[in-house]
């Protein structure tokens, strides 16, 4: 029998011999998860998702390949742009002879304000709340948008870059497919839809006609691995060229031990924060929030999850963001201090604080960790963990005095700022995302801030919302968790990466092989 | 064996029902909301509760219910709440992968299993006996992940046999390349099932009196054990990789996810995390079917087998 089985298996491994390899003009890319979810880019808010979009997709502007910061915003659609002194009236240049994927034709001002009014939209659009300042986007002609505020908004090119709502799609194309735009999208980028096989792959070829210029790989095939290791081992046999890697420090550590890999630790990092209800018992007084606050040791926190993966938190707005304090006030850790205010708020003995918390393996070995610093000073962190849907649910209704959040944003702080402490932010009501705090201490400069023309002003605005935020201890900003991701180093991706907004690495018309 | 047929047609209705409605309640009663997890954590609740109007979420639970048990009665699934598309397409896309892992690891199992158990049944409590009583008990209780990874380090990783990402068509060479891993995976777990289930079978039969007169009458061993006991053992066996075929067409899901393979195990435990009411109400219908069609067909096999068996 076990003769038969033995001979079966080299039969079978004969017949596979000399299987497949990857082309040098394919890029295989692993992601982590199990299939698609809606590739439509208003509506995309996935890692794996948005990672894909960025090759299909253009903004009116882009952030330059690899970089973040809104500071190396260039043209990319809108070849040049212009705005009032009081930054509410904006005039984009559209480049001609822009042609949208599939013979959909050439991409004018009407699907450049097609899409912003689709973006708005909370019919079609996830990101309907960033949009909600424009009063109009219509073309003046077939070259030139214009777009109008309600208010002036800080950092409003962001917006309509190549990210979230800001990716530019095809009006024929949109309105045609309706539904099934998702399916099958179709922008103006250099890689276009090609294949998509359920659980398996999505194929893109080179978009010939970019206007960038033709693509020198011909093709990206977009894995869906959803286990770690066969990633990783995939990625080992040669399967894979570039992987979105398991986000731990032992990762980082064991694949940078392979031969002839890159593995880079990139932008932007997640800021993980402990926000704290502050209307309910305890967490209502002051005194039980400082105490918190004073037994988390981020030093060791980053220690723990791993030095070369993810950094210390420098504020409630994540480092790096235009209007982050980098140097603020954060509590220090003071285990003693922490033990004095608890007695003082009348619990000498210690008291008990209830999180549900997400199963994701990342974010629960911080809150376990967490708990054992709250525990040396009295706070026994009660964690209900439930699986990761059940998580957002719960979270959104209250039911978490204590809830652990770790989220990247555009990097204005204007935007941390309204989705996670702006009173018109609180979970529960009407224009609720994810103030979970119920904080209101910073609403004035928050406001103030989004509308102020001057830069100056408006950055002191910012800094002193951070500080009032800090102070009243809404959320415990803990660490930053960067992006891990490894690829084959004959790849050359054809420009710097430091980040990626869309969160993988952005694979441009120069990304090639060099053997 | 048509009032027979009638009767258990009409059984596995009263099942299908009660299953509908269960898990009907079921998710429902999850926490965790469809358009929130399709919209993402930057939505706003005004975005959300517009989704959950073209879902058709923000309507009466009753009224849902009704009209999804006349959709179902109509044979109308709806389509995926994440996906957009007909629930009926997207597990017809991977159905086929289930299936052909399941009925080749199974017979994998067979193959191996059967005259393996009747060995060490033959052999009873001697060397060989103990051998396959301890290695189908270490089969049994290994996890199927992790002989995945095994098999995977040792023939993808170290010999270069076999791809790692098991999920390529068209040839036969990409057809092997596909199946042998995660086959051996899955059929080396149902191997040492049916082992151990076929020596339990074959010790009983084998001593039943007629065995002992055949072989007083001089009836060669070989012809013993392989025509008079194992005929007769066959019942349970057939009985077991039965129902041991609905529990594969359930365990596939971590081999499904360890050789990146497409399958029913990932879309329902993709359904699941992603609270997609319809895809996981389509689900339940094929799986109960599947569950009811194997029960069934066990059932007319054993008429097959054993001639005193009246279907009736």
């Amino acid at each position: 029998m076990m003769k038969i089985f033995g001979a079966t298996l080299v039969v079978a491994a004969l017949l596979a011999a000399g299987g497949a390899q990857a082309q040098k003009k394919t890029l295989v890319i692993g992601m982590g998860s199990a299939d698609a979810g809606k590739l439509d880019p208003h509506v995309a808010s996935t890692t794996p998702d948005k990672g894909l979009l960025q090759y299909i997709f253009n903004g009116l502007v882009r952030m330059k390949p690899g970089q973040i910061s809104p500071d190396t915003i260039e043209p990319d659609l809108a070849e040049s742009w212009t705005s009032n002194p009081a930054g509410t009236e904006w005039t984009f240049h559209i480049r001609q002879g822009v042609q949208c994927h599939w013979g959909y034709g050439e991409f004018t001002a009407e699907d450049a304000a097609y899409s912003i009014k689709r973006a708005a939209n909370k019919n079609t659009s996830s990101y309907s709340n960033d949009f909600s300042s424009i009063a109009s986007a219509d073309p003046l002609d077939r070259y030139t948008l214009k777009i109008t505020l309600k208010n002036p908004v800080a950092g409003f090119l962001g917006y309509v870059a190549n990210i979230n709502g800001g990716n530019m799609v095809c009006k024929k194309a949109a309105e045609e497919m309706g539904d099934g735009f998702s399916k099958k999208p179709i922008g103006t980028g250099p890689f276009m839809f090609a294949e998509y096989q359920p659980q398996q792959y999505v194929r893109l070829v080179a978009n010939k006609q970019y206007f960038r210029g033709a693509p020198m790989l011909d093709e990206i095939m977009y894995r869906y691995i959803p286990s770690d290791s066969s990633r990783d081992l995939a990625f080992q046999s040669g399967e894979l060229d570039m992987i979105y890697g398991k986000q731990d420090q032992s990762w980082v550590d064991r694949t940078k031990q392979l031969e002839g890999v890159k593995v880079l630790a990139m932008e932007p990092g997640e800021l993980s924060t402990l926000f704290l209800n502050i209307t309910v018992k305890p967490l209502d007084d002051i005194r039980v929030r400082e105490a918190i606050a004073y037994a988390i040791d981020r030093k060791s926190i980053v220690a723990f999850k791993g030095a070369g993966s993810s950094r210390e938190a420098v504020s409630v707005v994540p480092s790096g963001y235009l209007g982050t304090d980098e140097h603020a006030p954060l509590f220090p850790y003071d285990p003693a201090k922490a033990k004095e205010l608890l007695t003082e708020a009348g619990y000498p003995d210690g008291l008990p604080v209830k999180t549900i918390h997400t199963t994701l393996t990342g974010m629960e070995t911080f809150i376990e960790a967490a708990q054992a610093q709250l525990k040396k000073v009295g706070v026994n962190l009660d964690i209900q963990l439930v699986e990761h849907a059940t998580y957002h649910a719960q979270i959104r209704k209250d039911m978490s005095p204590l809830v652990h959040y770790q989220a990247a944003r555009f990097p204005v702080a204007d935007v941390y700022l309204t989705q996670f402490y702006d009173s018109a932010s609180i979970v529960g009501t009407p224009k609720a995302v994810t103030n979970f705090s119920h904080c209101n201490v910073a609403d004035d400069e928050i406001r103030a801030a989004r509308v102020e023309p001057d830069s100056v002003k408006q950055k002191e605005l910012w800094k002193t919302a951070q500080e009032k935020i800090i102070k009243a201890v809404c959320g415990i900003p803990v660490y930053e968790q960067l992006q891990l991701w490894a690829w084959k180093d004959n790849l050359d991706l054809g420009y710097e990466l430091k980040g990626s907004l869309n969160l993988a690495p952005p694979v441009t018309e120069k990304t090639h092989f060099l053997n | 064996m048509t009032a027979f047929l009638i009767r258990r047609i009409a059984f596995a209705f009263v099942t299908l029902f009660s299953v509908l409605t269960l898990v009907f309640v079921i998710v429902r009663i999850l926490p965790g909301d469809p358009a929130q997890l399709i919209l993402g954590d930057q939505a706003s609740r005004e975005a959300i509760e517009a989704m959950h109007v073209r879902l058709g979420l923000d309507q009466p639970i009753l009224l849902q219910y009704a009209s999804f048990l006349g959709n179902a009665l109509r044979g109308d699934w709806g389509v995926s709440m994440m996906t957009g598309q007909p629930v009926l397409a997207e597990v017809l896309n991977v159905l086929p992968w289930t299936i052909e892992l399941t009925l080749v690891s199974l017979a994998l199992g067979i193959a191996i299993g059967v005259p393996l158990g009747v060995w060490a049944a033959v052999r009873r409590n001697r060397l060989a006996d103990y051998i396959v009583r301890i290695a189908s008990l270490a089969g049994l209780s290994f996890p199927a992940f992790v002989s995945a990874i095994i098999l995977l380090f040792l023939f993808a990783i170290e010999l270069r046999w076999f791809p790692v990402i098991s999920a390529h068509k068209g040839s036969l060479q990409a057809w092997t390349q596909s199946i042998t891993l995660p086959a051996i995976s899955l059929g080396l777990n149902s191997a040492a099932y049916i082992t151990r289930v076929t020596r339990s079978a074959m010790l009983e039969v084998l001593s039943e009196d007629y065995v002992r007169t055949a072989r007083a009458k001089g009836v060669p061993q070989r012809i013993v054990v392989w025509r008079h006991a194992l005929r007769n053992a066959l019942i349970p066996i057939i009985t077991v990789a039965g129902l041991y075929l609905s529990t594969l067409i359930g365990n596939s899901v971590l081999t499904e996810i360890v050789f990146s393979r497409p399958g029913l195990g990932k879309l329902i435990v993709g359904a699941l995390n992603q609270r997609d009411y319809t895809m996981l109400e389509g689900m339940m219908v094929i799986y109960t079917l599947a569950v009811v069609v194997v029960n069934l067909l066990s059932d007319l096999a054993y008429g097959l087998v054993d001639p005193r068996v009246k279907l009736a």
